[in-house]
């Protein structure tokens, strides 16, 4: 059991800042995660050559991997800080490392703005339109099957670890990213959503849509939720096929 | 893009990103079974003329092979190189087999790409750097095998023609036996984990016959050669002339 854990965090003090390293070593306590070592930096924030420091910042909410505000690059590999064990970590290397994640703009630290995958979910429109004036009533019934296939779908919670591993979405292209297409697919499976699948295939349709997508995969194997993603991508991709082909042939 | 006018290409993307996959197994792939299929049956020289000859006895030939050949190879091609200046390859962080397939395929598309411009210029379009290209030399009695047998010594030493070969034989195969991979989860087909896996063993399979037929091809024309073979089907010998530097005007029939 080793009595300190060091620490390396690539930090950055403001948008637009230039990223710069420290290292910080804390007393080991069983059971730690990085959160809670980032707490302990926070407690006396000093690093580990001696000199002061203001604490490092971060995003976290629920601590229990359903929230994806946690999300940061990990001894190299994205993933929730609220489930990343030290014991784990200190398994991979000696020196933890926690870095930003690297497709969204740091805002300082380790804190990160997520904002664009919350603006794709705008595009795609990944809710049921219910507003109406009046009461219309229940809408249809679920069938098990497809509530069992839309559930895996329904798990996302927006915490950017597809797009932190996808080759596609870069500073070069404008892909969306696996995230919003599942959404979309989510919502078009549901019979209500249904009605207005159209709009979100057509969302899919133009530049940095679906058909940016490289079939890579990374995505699915590095979704904490087990989501579907690359599963999701392909029924985007035949409905979208469909969609263009019907829309050419009734105009 | 907000406010502006979508260009063209903008307007399309879908359609052309739907074409570029297409394109790659219609007509490409298509084609390079083909190419490939006939390549293996050079170790009998007869069979080999038989084949290209068929070819050339095609109907509008010159349609078929800009129209179905060298225009969707150079659409693949030319947009492709827009997806594969797109990508930042993450193999080192994230080192899934299927991100090195990725990574493998943008690397596959552009050896396959310069090779493919290098084997057009030693053979199809061998008159554009002053060599021979078999449609010049056939009202010489030059036969397929023979034109290829002369371009193989022509410009380089016939090893290091037989490695660029063999590189350019596995890149393209594996451009499009990945591809074929990635074609089917585009377009829908392989939906699940399963299929997905199914598709690249079948995938796998159909790269291995296409590798045995491009050896076997380029092992037909090497083992000619060692074996110092005069050729009763392929090569007359005034066909020695064609090769390097010399120009359509040094036709032996209309030299004497």
């Amino acid at each position: 059991m080793p009595e300190t854990v060091t620490v390396r965090v690539q930090r950055q003090d403001q948008r637009g800042g230039r990223p710069y390293t420290q290292e910080f070593r804390l007393p080991y306590k069983p059971r730690m995660n990085v959160i809670s070592v980032l707490q302990d930096i926070a407690c006396e924030p000093r690093t580990a050559s001696g000199e002061d420091t203001t604490p490092v910042a971060w995003d976290c909410a629920c601590l229990e991997e359903v929230c994806g505000a946690c999300s940061m690059v990990i001894n190299g590999k994205v993933r929730q800080a609220c489930t990343a064990l030290v014991d784990n970590l200190l398994k991979e290397q000696p020196v933890i490392d926690l870095r930003p994640m690297t497709k969204f703009p740091v805002i300082r630290d380790l804190v990160v703005d997520r904002s664009r995958m919350f603006e794709a979910l705008k595009q795609v429109k990944a809710w049921i339109p219910v507003d109406t004036y009046g009461d219309v009533g229940e809408g249809p019934m679920i069938a098990p099957e497809q509530a069992d296939s839309r559930y895996p779908k329904s798990r996302c919670m927006t915490c950017g670890c597809c797009l932190e591993v996808c080759p596609q979405v870069n500073e070069h292209s404008d892909f969306i990213g696996p995230q919003a297409i599942a959404q979309a697919v989510l919502f078009n499976e549901h019979p209500t959503g249904a009605m207005t699948a159209a709009t979100r295939l057509e969302a899919l349709m133009g530049p940095g849509g679906i058909s940016d997508c490289g079939n890579s995969q990374n995505c699915v194997k590095a979704c904490p939720k087990e989501v579907p993603l690359t599963e999701a991508i392909a029924i985007a991709g035949r409905a979208t096929t469909w969609h263009a082909i019907k829309r050419w042939f009734t105009k | 893009m907000s406010g502006v006018q979508p260009g063209l290409l903008e307007r399309n993307h879908f359609l052309l990103r739907r074409l570029h996959s297409l394109s790659g197994v219609i007509p490409i792939g298509a084609f390079l079974i083909n190419h490939l299929l006939a390549n293996s049956l050079t170790p009998t020289p007869a069979a080999f003329n038989e084949e290209v000859e068929w070819i050339h006895g095609l109907p509008y030939l010159v349609f078929i092979e800009f129209g179905m050949i060298f225009l969707p190879l150079a659409f693949h091609a030319g947009y492709g190189v827009v997806i594969a200046m797109q990508a930042k390859h993450n193999v080192q962080a994230y080192g899934y087999a299927d991100n090195y397939r990725f990574t493998l395929q943008r690397v596959s598309g552009w050896i396959a790409a310069v090779f493919i411009v290098v084997h057009l210029l030693h053979f199809r379009f061998a008159g554009l750097v002053g060599g021979t290209s078999y449609p010049d030399v056939v009202h010489d009695g030059a036969t397929p095998y023979g034109a290829a047998y002369a371009g193989f010594q022509s410009f380089l030493p016939l090893a290091l023609w037989m490695i660029i070969y063999a590189i350019g034989i596995v890149a393209s195969v594996y451009h499009f036996a990945n591809g074929m991979c990635t074609f089917c989860i585009t377009w829908g087909i392989t939906v699940g984990n399963r299929s997905r896996r199914a598709v690249s063993i079948a995938m796998t399979g159909l790269a291995l016959v296409l590798l045995f037929f491009g050896f076997r091809g380029l092992y037909g024309m090497s083992s000619n050669f060692e074996a110092g073979q005069t050729d009763s089907h392929g090569l007359p010998a005034d066909l020695a002339e064609h090769r390097g530097d010399l120009g359509h005007d040094t036709r032996p029939g209309e030299q004497g």
